[in-house]
């Protein structure tokens, strides 16, 4: 039986023993259990690439998971949540995502401290609930460019009501340190001074959001760090300095949706701006249409990444001597593994609300890569692909 | 021509009884008896925005029909909207969504023992004395 396996079979016996849980709640109205879950079958039509996860064969476990949240409530003002995630792909780490407690005390202000999901985007902290958006799959050339997900810190949220709408005003402060994973490799991360703020603006059936985020980035890169004080030793240091991909991270983000009851328009654009060498820039957006005719919707997405590094060329002349030479090809080297990154993505696909709790979606996503691929994102190259394929997918979601 | 006149007064009848039939009406156990909100702060008050107005919100179930005409004249999204909203909302920490009551008696019931509470039933409903109409659909 392969872990995979081992999985989907937790999976299941979670979810079995959830049925019992209402009576639980039943008992005590101040514990509050509910969960949500994925079960996303997929298959890429390409056997030379990898695009979400997915390759040539059929899949099912990478996106499909389970999450279970409890909630207990102290008082009107006091409460504190969980939330557990099981997931099937190997790359994500199964267990707690949140741990928070919340104080609010009026509803125009709430704050929250603890492990919470890092409010980046528009659904950055609710991308695991499939249920909670029209895709199958996010745009993976927006969503596929934030590393970290979960934060530990506070963040404080203030709503107020205007003529013809709303005014929320969010902002946060924390830390990150753990693993990511970038080209399938993990590595140790630790961000601090992770500090954002956004502002939604929700006027008839307009919602506009826009946000800023920063943190200082300290990544774990061994090898990195000693090929490059090898270089600052022989003052090449503009190289050596590249190799550094320490350094503040800066996300700017701005969305604007409409929706009413026949049709809906979404859209995001955002810029990420790393300091460091080896952490590129990128520019990225979406745009989203759909048309409900319930209990269907229908979609067509488009979606952009443009990823580009700042390269310094290098310095470092050939000829002198085999070890210097051995340290330009080198460098060469690095500079190859990290390439500017362009891809979109097409999407089409269909949502339909089964039941109230229960949505089943089918999607296509034609994704492009130009140029080089670095390996580092959603679309990967396994050797030979010719930049163009067609991503298959078919799932259940559900909110219990 | 009486027959004529006589069809035409029955029709208009049955068109207003069926618009009736299609308006819901907000009702609140307050006590500002002078209380009229409009569209948007109401959709507010349902879709868990801050509201000036501290009230327990109450909503019928998705099989009613009074649910759908106020999805669709208030709220203005469809059930899977809303339902994919709260969502959103309970998976991030922002809202709950409003309590659900499995029809219009209960939802009355629950209006006149909870003070500060607020729902919505059709608006051939007859409300008991004690509640508040705050507003009403066209």
């Amino acid at each position: 039986m392969t872990n995979n396996t081992l999985k989907i079979l937790s999976i299941v016996i979670v979810l079995q023993s959830l049925f019992c849980l209402p009576s639980l709640a039943e008992e005590d109205d101040k514990l509050h259990f509910s969960g949500f879950g994925r079960f996303i079958v997929g298959h890429l039509d390409d056997q030379n690439a990898e695009y979400a996860g997915y390759t040539n064969k059929l899949s099912v476990n990478k996106q499909s998971l389970l999450g279970l949240q409890a909630d207990y409530t102290f008082n009107n003002k006091f409460s504190v949540t969980t939330q557990f995630v099981a997931y099937t792909e190997d790359q994500r780490n199964s267990g707690l995502e949140w741990l928070y407690a919340t104080y609010q005390p009026n509803n125009a202000l709430r704050i929250k401290l603890g492990r919470q999901r890092i409010p980046f985007f528009n659904y950055s902290d609710s991308l695991d609930v499939g249920f909670a958006y029209p895709w199958l799959t996010l745009p993976q050339q927006f969503y596929d460019t934030a590393f970290f997900s979960t934060f530990d810190g506070i963040v404080a949220n203030y709503e107020f009501p205007i003529s013809g709408g709303y005014i929320n005003y969010e902002a946060y402060w924390g830390r990150f340190d753990d693993k990511i994973y970038l080209a399938s490799t993990e590595i140790d991360t630790k961000v601090i001074g992770l500090v954002g703020f956004n502002a939604t603006l929700g006027y008839n059936n307009f919602t506009l959001r826009a946000s800023y985020n920063e943190g200082d980035v300290n990544i774990k890169q061994d090898e990195a760090a000693q090929f490059g004080e090898i270089l600052r030793q022989l003052g090449f240091d503009k190289n050596a300095d590249w190799l550094n991909a320490n350094g503040l991270i800066q996300f700017y983000q701005f969305s604007a949706n409409y929706e009413n009851l026949d049709y809906f328009v979404r859209s995001e654009i955002a810029k990420m701006v790393g300091k460091g060498g080896l952490v590129a820039d990128i520019d990225s957006f979406y745009v989203s249409v759909g048309y409900n005719f319930y209990p269907y919707t229908v979609y067509l997405s488009y979606s952009e990444k443009d990823l580009h590094f700042d390269h310094i060329p290098n310095e470092i002349p050939f000829g002198l001597s085999p070890e210097i030479d051995t340290l330009a090809y080198t460098y060469q080297g690095v500079l190859a593994a990290f390439p500017d990154d362009k891809a979109n993505g097409t999407k089409i696909g269909i949502r339909w609300d089964w039941r109230t709790n229960i949505a089943i979606k089918g999607e296509m996503t034609f994704v492009k890569g130009k140029d080089a691929i670095s390996n580092d994102y959603a679309l990967k190259d396994l050797g030979g692909f010719d930049g163009q394929a067609i991503l298959y997918q078919f799932g259940i979601e559900w909110v219990f | 021509m009486k027959i004529w006149h006589g069809f035409v007064f029955l029709s208009l009848a049955a068109v207003s009884v069926f618009c009736k039939a299609e308006a819901v009406i907000v009702v609140a156990n307050t006590p500002d008896k002078s209380i009229h909100l409009n569209r948007q702060q109401v959709r507010n008050m349902f879709m868990g925005i801050v509201s000036p107005y501290d009230f327990k919100v109450i909503a019928l179930s998705p099989n009613n029909q009074a649910r759908v005409v106020f999805n669709t004249k208030v709220i203005g999204l469809t059930e899977s909207r809303i339902q994919s909203y709260w969502a959103q909302m309970r998976f991030t920490g922002r809202k709950t969504s409003p309590v659900e009551l499995q029809n219009e008696q209960l939802m009355l019931d629950f209006l006149k023992e909870n003070e500060l509470s607020v729902g919505y039933v059709s608006s051939t409903t007859n409300i008991p004395e004690g509640l508040t109409v705050i507003f009403e659909t066209e």
